[in-house]
Order: structure tokens, then sequence, then C-alpha cells
């Protein structure tokens, strides 16, 4: 019974890069483009059937697990596969935008195609690995297996200034890598483990406890190298530059699913093994995300007036309300930040490419020179505004739940900072709305009258609109249904989160 | 059917049609505005079933999420004061629905419009529904949603697209206090569900500061449109008319109300007074504000403003002692006479927008009142229907207005001299800026080629019109109010004796001041006579009504944009150029070394990341 979806969860990370390497092979181009297609979906369909799969009441237990000598059994290292509560979302998200992103890319007219989806094949691989491994070697491998054809991505499809966005982003990413991988080998180290197996560590770490002094250090590298990745205020330039040059697909992986790493890494590895260390951090943590990447970023997202750097820079905000969630060290916390990246990987991947399809359309990015774009392509518009409300937290959506959780388990952890974060929801309202009715309401501007008359057809294709509205899909029934993803996450969180949030800071929400 | 299985499917019905209509049937017009009005209509005659089968708090629960202790569930609460609402939501929204079949008929964007109005109905039966404060604020939020879909209909006009944009953004304001307040709420109870926090506060219970129910307000404030966050409401009127009917009369507007009745139970001394100041100064301000408007929904916008201002004046006037049964009791008169006045409010402001909305389609969309005018002759249906919906906000004795006015200025009489004035000033102005907006419209020779051509409007169209008349005449008697509203009827307060004639009396003579002077005094209604002979007053007025907006307005330029610019120069200035470039400084050599491998050929990159993947294999594995 459970040996097929173990071998399914393996197989929906081998597929895409199988299919990568048939296309590196030398597969004729129509083949490739089909092939390629298949491969970006299987692992997608995979995933959500695994979701369907996943037992009621596994608690902190990994489900569909399996594990693989790799050779290196001395080092404590081997291809350790499986998913829990808190993986489990990640990989839903890792196939689900993994087949929009795809799909997209086919037509997406890329000179160079075959390597293009190949590039986007390995990188899905990656991902898909990332969040189903139980080994913290593989783990991060898995992460630069696709973090480095985005590199190569920005620097070779990208737009505007890609160069030097290839270069800031390899930098800061590279730099972020590092700072966490040495964090996760001190954490090997210092266990006394001797094994990089999450589980291991845990059992270890658990019975004989790590040095507090070093605990304190370790998660200080896990946090900033973690967070570098994630782009916590100040470390965050990278990102809109990054996404503002890189090409659509790649932007909504990496934005949607590959960025998440960092967080998952807090929640699943260095919140249950260090507390104690994490205790030292959180207001640091609280405060950076809380000034700094929800009001300070907040402001700068309504100054833009880029579309592409206005959803890279509203991303950046977002990712603060997952850092503040995690600084609660509370279950409803790190709860909150799951299904909110989960939402936010979704709601970032959908608006970056419709920003695209935005752009065939019209040939710019300049929010000046859009307006009425809603007439000629009214599906296009529905699309994007249902995109944006859903980015701005509105019921019905995934993100919402994701955002009330956070500001809930916030308010225990401070109330002033519980009243700025919700206070973003104004701001996000502000820059949110402004940007839809600038691209789209109002009278048609001379820029989208003279780009869109030439158009046969200026309304979203299927090519575009097939991947739309898979995520689209994904985002209302969690609204309407959160109970299907928190369901899991919190079987699992319940049973290593108590031990986390006899850490927190002491209560001060007593006042009536 | 069970009780719980009609109000699942009351709350299911409207969002199935939304989603059937968006999905298949953006094409079909016709089609889809049949389902809309069909599912209005289904749901309208379960609500009537569901409200006098005599089923009342019925449990039903279903849990959406949970973390840990934090839950959020789908719970119902189906007390008098929701059976009272849902009566005034499913009726008045029906006839909104049919109105609109003829309103809307010709419009390009038809399947939209209805999705829209079915859209709006789910969200505002589910905050009449709620159980608990997250589920009202899901809806709430929701019919947030919904009025920025309608108000922004025609977004091809830029007014119609900013105003929809302001009235979510006011209304988020609003909603960023009212969500503090709830999960404050939540973290003092340890839950928001409405029965569990009425028995956690009962005697002897905990005991909140002023602090809680005055952020909770804040909701009610932005979508009450209360004073300072009312400047969305007036501009809402950009939207289609039967939507104005629809925010103003039974939904959006109502909804502020509604849900301080529901957390009633929070309420402390401190608070009320608040509220009823916020309420009494929105009175007094929209029905001055109201006296200068050409437009004829604006001059309906802001007497909206002026009486929910008299709703949330009530609710704030709290609680009264009085005779019952012969037993000196203390009963939540504040709730009762502010339900009461949602009520009758609903059923006549929903006939005057759209009797407004029949005037205006007969003239092609003519709104100015001074270039209609003699509209009595030819739109007879439309003239006597509207004509009863001016007399009851008004407060024409015997009609639904009068009773309910009556009782929230019996409520001031005997709780607070000071208000009980600003509300009589503001019955003064009310009957002045409504008679003469009447007798511009309907009398007098038409000023314009559109009025003079006008015809009485189809059946869709005067049908509502005649039932929302029947209603705001017979609403306020105790035979029809009683009956819907249950317990509630027996919190409204009575006048007994001398102060019931002292009140009589006082509002007769408000009334008939107002109607009478504003009769006069626009006889020859060519042009605004007030602007002519008074032109300071009328000055006055309109830098009073526009204040608000230049305030928001220079906000938004000044502070708001030129902080968000400074950041965002610091941002590019500093971390984009000093720190990065120190960055790329320091690690130089790392970048030397890419910029070597950046030889610009595609293979290249291939291979060196084929290498790198070969070469950490390799290692990994043990091979070198």
């Amino acid at each position: 019974m459970t040996f097929p979806n173990a071998l399914i969860l393996q197989l929906a990370i081998a597929t895409p890069l199988a299919a990568a390497l048939v296309i590196a092979l030398g597969l004729p181009k129509r083949f490739s483009v089909k092939l390629a297609a298949v491969a970006f979906v299987v692992p997608a369909v995979m995933a959500l059937w695994l979701w369907s799969q996943f037992p009621a009441g596994a608690g902190a237990r990994y489900a569909f697990t399996s594990q693989t000598s790799t050779g290196l059994d001395a080092f404590g290292i081997s291809l350790h596969l499986g998913l829990n509560g808190i993986a489990l979302p990640m990989f839903v998200l890792a196939g689900v935008v993994g087949a929009a992103a795809g799909l997209y890319a086919l037509r997406s007219g890329a000179e160079r195609l075959k390597i293009y989806l190949m590039l986007l094949l390995i990188m899905q691989g990656g991902l898909m690995g990332v969040f189903a491994s139980i080994d913290l070697f593989f783990f991060y491998f898995f992460h630069e297996l696709a973090l480095i054809p985005t590199f190569i991505m920005v620097g070779t499809w990208g737009g505007r200034d890609r160069n030097y966005a290839a270069m800031k982003m390899t930098i800061y990413l590279t730099a972020g890598a590092m700072l966490s991988l040495l964090g996760l080998i001190a954490l090997y180290v210092k266990s006394g483990a001797d094994s990089f197996d999450l589980l291991v560590l845990r059992d270890q770490i658990a019975a004989e406890g790590l040095r507090s002094t070093w605990g304190k250090y370790i998660f200080g590298a896990l946090m900033f190298g973690f967070g570098t990745l994630v782009s916590l205020w100040p470390l965050h330039t990278w990102a809109p530059l990054g996404y503002g040059a890189a090409p659509s697909s790649a932007a909504m992986l990496h934005a949607g699913v590959l960025k998440k790493f960092g967080l998952y890494g807090l929640i699943q590895i260095a919140l249950p093994l260090l507390p104690d260390g994490a205790a030292h951090w959180v207001w640091v943590l609280a405060l950076l995300a809380g000034l700094g990447n929800v009001l300070v970023i907040g402001f700068i997202t309504i100054a833009q007036r880029d579309l592409k750097q206005m959803i890279g820079y509203s991303s950046v905000m977002h990712m603060g309300y997952c850092f503040l969630g995690i600084a609660t060290l509370s279950l409803a916390g790190a709860g909150g930040v799951i299904l909110l990246m989960f939402a936010h990987g979704l709601s970032v991947a959908l608006l970056f490419m419709l920003a695209t399809s935005v752009h065939h359309r019209t040939h710019t990015f300049e929010l000046s020179e859009m307006g009425g774009l809603a007439q000629k392509a009214p599906v296009l518009a529905a699309f994007f505004v249902a995109g944006t409300l859903a980015s701005i937290g509105l019921p019905g959506f995934a993100n919402f739940w994701g955002e009330l959780t956070i500001f809930v388990a916030l308010w225990n952890f401070s109330p002033w900072l519980s009243a700025v974060a919700v206070g973003g929801i104004i701001i996000s309202a502000v820059y949110g709305l402004r940007a839809a009715a600038q691209v789209f309401f109002g009278p048609p501007s001379e820029q989208v009258q003279n780009a869109t008359a030439k158009l046969p057809f200026p309304d979203l294709e299927w090519n575009e609109r097939l991947p739309a509205l898979i995520l689209l899909a994904v985002l209302f029934f969690i609204g309407f249904w959160p109970r299907a993803l928190s369901g899991p996450v919190d079987g699992t969180l319940r049973e290593i989160y108590p031990a986390v949030e006899t850490r927190a800071p002491a209560c001060s929400c007593a006042y009536r | 059917m069970p009780p719980v299985v009609s109000a699942y499917l009351i709350l299911l019905l409207p969002l199935l049609s939304a989603a059937v209509i968006s999905l298949f049937l953006r094409k079909q017009g016709t089609l889809a505005s049949w389902i809309s009005v069909g599912a209005a209509g289904a749901l309208a005659v379960l609500s009537l079933h569901l409200v006098f089968s005599g089923a009342r708090n019925f449990p039903a629960t279903l849990e959406w999420l949970r973390f840990g202790s934090f839950a959020v569930s789908l719970d119902l609460k189906f007390d008098d004061l929701a059976a009272l609402m849902l009566f005034v939501v499913s009726i008045v929204g029906f006839f909104i629905h049919l109105f609109s079949l003829g309103y809307m008929r010709d419009d390009a964007a038809k399947a939209r419009y209805f999705a829209g109005l079915s859209i709006f109905m789910f969200s505002m039966l589910g905050i009449v529904l709620a159980g608990n404060l997250f589920m009202i604020f899901v809806f709430w939020e929701l019919v947030g949603f919904s009025s920025y879909l309608l108000i922004g209909h025609w977004h091809e006009r830029p007014s119609a697209a900013d105003a929809a944009k302001k009235a979510f953004i006011v209304n988020r304001v609003g909603d960023f206090g009212f969500l503090l307040g709830i999960i404050w709420c939540y973290w003092i109870f340890g839950t928001t569900n409405l029965d569990a926090l009425a028995r956690a506060v009962g005697p002897g219970g905990v005991v909140v500061s002023a602090g809680l129910p005055l952020l909770l307000f804040c909701g009610a404030v932005g979508k009450s449109a209360q004073m300072p966050l009312h400047v969305w409401l007036p501009d809402a009127m950009e939207g289609p008319t039967p939507v104005s009917a629809l925010i103003h009369a039974a939904t959006m507007v109502a909804a502020g109300v509604y849900m301080l009745c529901r957390v009633n139970m929070l309420m402390v001394p401190e608070a009320l007074s608040v509220i009823a100041c916020v309420g009494t100064i929105t009175a007094f301000y929209a029905a001055l504000c109201a006296v200068v408007q050409r437009d004829i929904k604006r001059v309906l916008a802001y007497s909206t403003l002026s009486q929910l201002g008299y709703m949330i004046t009530a609710f704030g006037l709290g609680s009264l002692a009085q005779q019952h049964d012969g037993h000196n009791v203390v009963l939540a008169t504040g709730v009762g006479a502010a339900m009461f006045h949602l009520t009758t409010h609903g059923f006549f402001k929903a006939l005057l927008f759209l009797g407004a909305g029949s005037a205006i389609i007969a003239c092609h969309h003519e709104q100015d009142i001074f270039k209609l005018g003699g509209l009595r002759q030819k739109m007879p249906v439309t003239f006597w229907t509207f004509t009863a919906g001016v007399a009851a906000i008004i407060g024409l004795p015997g009609l639904a207005g009068f009773f309910s006015k009556d009782a929230i200025l019996y409520l001031a009489w005997e709780k607070n001299l000071g208000i009980f004035t600003m509300l009589a000033l503001t019955a003064v102005l009310t009957a002045f800026y409504m008679v003469r907006m009447w007798k511009l419209v309907f009398f007098g020779e038409p000023r314009g080629e559109a009025a003079a051509h006008a015809r009485e409007s189809g059946l869709f169209m005067t049908l509502p019109l005649v039932v929302l008349a029947a209603l705001s005449i017979v609403g306020g008697y105790t035979g029809v109010f009683d009956r819907l509203a249950g317990e509630l009827a027996s919190w409204v307060p009575k006048a007994e004796g001398s102060a019931h004639l002292i009140i009589l009396l006082i509002s007769l003579a408000v009334m008939l001041t107002g109607a009478v002077s504003a009769w006069l005094f626009y006889l020859p209604a060519a042009t605004d006579s007030l602007e002519t002979r008074l032109p300071l007053a009328f000055s006055g007025l309109m830098t009073l009504k526009e204040s608000f907006d230049s305030i928001y307005d220079y906000f938004v330029a000044k502070v708001q944009q030129r902080f968000a610019m400074l950041l965002n120069f610091f941002e590019q200035i500093f971390l984009a150029g000093l720190i990065v470039r120190g960055l790329a400084g320091v690690t130089g050599l790392v970048g030397l070394g890419l910029r070597a491998l950046h030889v610009g050929n595609l293979h290249a990159y291939v291979y060196w990341f084929l290498l790198g993947v070969v070469l950490l294999w390799g290692f990994a594995t043990g091979i070198f």
C-alpha cells in the first residue's frame, strides 16, 4: 500500500529531471515540447494524488517514505524521501506552480526554446526534491539544483538590466545559501548525530540537547542565510531587480516556490531543532520583518511605477508576514506561515505570468503608459484583478487564511506589531488596486490603443488561460475550504511545536 | 426541510448563481440575469419560510480551519435579530434584482453585473447568518469586494473606477480597526462565538475596557460610512442605480449597524457615548451637505448618510429602563430603535433609489434635478410611489419612517437633550432637502429635453416600486413589525403620556417647517434658489461638503505619496547603490570569476552547469 505511493513521490522528482536529460541528449524540438508538457504536468498530478492520499492523523511521522543509499553512508547521507504535514503543502505548491509555469513557457516564444524548457525542467525537479527531502544534504542539494538554472535563465532570457540583475541575484543568493549551509553543517557537527538525516538529528537533539550557546549562533546563521534567500529586509534588494529582469516562467518558479525554501527551512528544521537559539533572535527577526518588510517595503511598493517591480516589491512585503509568523514561535504562527507560503506562491506566480501577458499586449511595463486594457481584454482583466485581490488578502482566496492566522498569532507576541502587520492590509489595498486600475480601467491609453490595434485577438489565449485557471482554482479551493490544507499542517505541528511554544516570549495580551 | 438546511441553502444559492454565471454564461447576459433573479427569488421564498416558521437558534457549525487552539468555523446564529435582517435583505434584495432586469436590459456587461449582484447577496447573507466574529469579518470583506465590483461596473469611466477603488480602500481603513478588535476579543475570551461571548460577559463575567468595543466600532464607521470615513459613499453613486439601492438600503451600509447590534453585549458606557456622538455629527453634517446637491442620487446618498447617523446614534444611546408588562426592566432600546429604523429605512430608501432610477432611465441618464421637472403626469406610478417614500423619510405621521424616527427621538429625549436637539434639526433639514428634490423632479415644467419626453418605466421596474411603497407605508405598524422582529420589537422604546405628545408635536413641527420652507423656496425653481438668494450660505455648505475630500486628497498626494517616494529614494540610493556595490567590492574576486564565465555564449553556461552538477555528484558519491 505505501510502496506505490513512495514510488510516486520518487517519480514526481525524477520525471522532470529525466525529461530534461532526454531533451539534452538531442531530442528534436517538436518532440521536446511535447515531452516537456507531459513532464511539467505529471509531477503536479502526482503531488495532488499524494495530497489526497496523505494519511489523516499522521502526526509528526513522514508518509510515502523511501531511503536509498548513495554511497555516502559514511557521512550519514542518504537519499531519504518522504512528506510530513509541513512538507506536503510545499510539495503540492511546487507541482502546481511548476505545471503552470511550464505550460506557460511552452508557447512563450523564447529563443532557443529547447534549452529554456530543459532548464525549467531541472528547476522543477529540484523543487520537487527540496520539499520531499528528509536528509538535509539532499535538501540543500536539490535547492542548488533549482537555483543555478534561475541564474542562467535570468542572465540569458532576461529583460532590461539582465546581466546586472543576474549578477546581483547570484551574489546574494549564493551568499545566503553559503551561510545557511554553514548553519546546517554546524548543526551536523554540534549535534553529534553524525547524520544529515533530519529525523536522526531530531532524536539526537531531543535526547542529548545542544549546547545552547551554539544553538544561538547556528540559528543566527540559518536565520540570516535563509532570510537572504527569502528577501528579509535589508537583504532583499536582489528580489525586485531579479524578478523584474527574469523571464516569466523563471520568476514564477523562483518567487512562487524556490524562495520559500528559506522559510520552509526555518519552520521544518531551525525552529524545532533550535528553539532555544530561536528565542534569542525573535525580536530581531520581528522588527526587521515588521518595520522593514511590511512597513518600509509596503510604502516603497506604493511608489513603484513599473508593474513587474511593483509585484516584486509586494512579494517582498508579504514575506515580511511570513517572518513575523515565524517570530511568534507558536503553532498558529507557523501554521499561518505555511498557508501563506502556499497561497502567496500561487498568487505571485499568477501575477508575474499575467504581467507578462499584459506586456505582450501593450509592450510596456510602465503603469503610466497603460490604461483601459479591460475593454480590449476582459478575461485578462478578470484574472489579473482576481490575482491582485488574492495577494491583498481578500477572503475567498487562500492568502486570507494565512494572513489572518499570522495576525492572530502575532497579537499574542506583541499587539503593537500586530497592529503594524494589520496596517499592511491598507497598504496592500492601495498599491494593488491602484495598479489594477491603472492597467485595466478608464479609457484605453494611446499606448494600449496602438499596441492592441495590431493584435488579431487581444484577450487571453488558451495557453495563457489554462495556467491561470490552474493557479486560481487552487487559490479558490483553499480559500473556501482551508481545512484541506490546515488539517495535515496542524497534525504535524501539534507534535513537534509544543517544545517551540514554551520558548515564546511571555504573553502580553492579557489587558482587557 | 430542516431549518439548518434552509439556512445553508440561502447562503449557497447566490454563490452558486455567481459561480455559474462567471464560469459559463459570460456572454449570455439574458440567461445570466434570469439565473441571478431566480436565485434571489428562491432564497427570498426560503427566507420567508424560515423567518415565519419560528425556527430559531438551531445549532449549525462547521470547522473551517484549525491550528492548535485557534479555530475558525462556519457557525450560523439565527435569532430574532438575524431573522429580521434576513427578511429585509432578501425581500429588498429580490426586488432590486427584479428592477435590474428592466434597468440593465441593454447593458453590454449584463452577465458581470448580475454575477456581481449575486455575490453581493451571498456576502451580505453571510454577515446576517454569521455566528462568530471571524466569520462576520470574512463576509464583511467580501461585501467590500462586491461593492468594488458593482460600483466599478462601468470601469471605462475613470470616475467609476476611482469610486470603486476609494470604496474598497476606505472600507479597509475601517476593517483595520475591526480586525484588531476581533483579534483582541479572541485573546481575551478565547473565542469569538457570539453565544459564548454573551455567556462570558454575563453577570459576574469579564469586563472589557472601552478600547475593544471602539475598535469593533471602527468596522461600522467604515461600512456604515460614518464620519470621518463617510467619503466613499457619495462617490459610490457612480455605480448603476439599482446598485446604489442595494448598497444604501438593505445591505452594505446596514451591515455596520447590524454588526454593532450583534456585539451589543461587549459595549460599555464610554464607548456608547463616543458612538452616539459620531452618529449625531454624521447625521447633521450629511443633512447639511444634502441641501446643496444637484444630482438626484447624491441627494439620496447624503440622506442615507444622515439616516445611518440616526441609527448609529440610536444604538449609542443604549439601554433604557422602561415599564414592561407592569415591571420596570432595562431594555436594549438602542438595539431595538436602531434595528427598527434600519428596517423601515431599508424599505423607503430602496424605494427612493429605485424611483430615482426609474426617473433617470426615463430621462436618458439625466441626473441633475434642475434639468428634470414635470414628471408627475408623465410617470404617475413612479411619482406616487416616490411620494410615499418621501413622506416616509421625512416622517409624515402614519408612515413607517414616522414610527421609527419617533422611537429614536424619544430615546434621545430621555437620554440626552443635546443629541435630541441635533437630531430634531437634522429632521428639519431632511424634510427640506427631500421636498426640494421631490418638487424639482416631479412638479413644474420640464426643464430639459430629456425630461420633456419621459415615459413611465415597464413592469419590471414599477412592480418593485409598488411593493416597496406598500412596505414603506405599513412597515412601521406594530402588526407588521412585531411579527417580523419577534422579541426585538419589545426593545423598541415607546413614548408614554406627556412625552408621547411632546415628541409628536415637535416632530410634526419640525417636518412641516422643513417641508413648507422648501416648497416655498423652490417655487420658481429654474436655478438653485439657495445659490442665488443666499450665496454665502450656499458656498459655505459646498466648502463643508468638499473639505473632507480635500483633506484626504491632500493626505494621499502630499503625505502618503511623498513618504513613499522618499523611502523609495533611500532604497535605491543606499541599498541598491552603496551596500550592494560595497558587497560587490568585497566579493570582487567572486565577481571577477563569474564575469569570466559570462562569455555570452549560452552553451558555455549550460556546460558549466552540467560540469558543476557532475563534479558535485562525483564528489558526493566519493568518486573523486
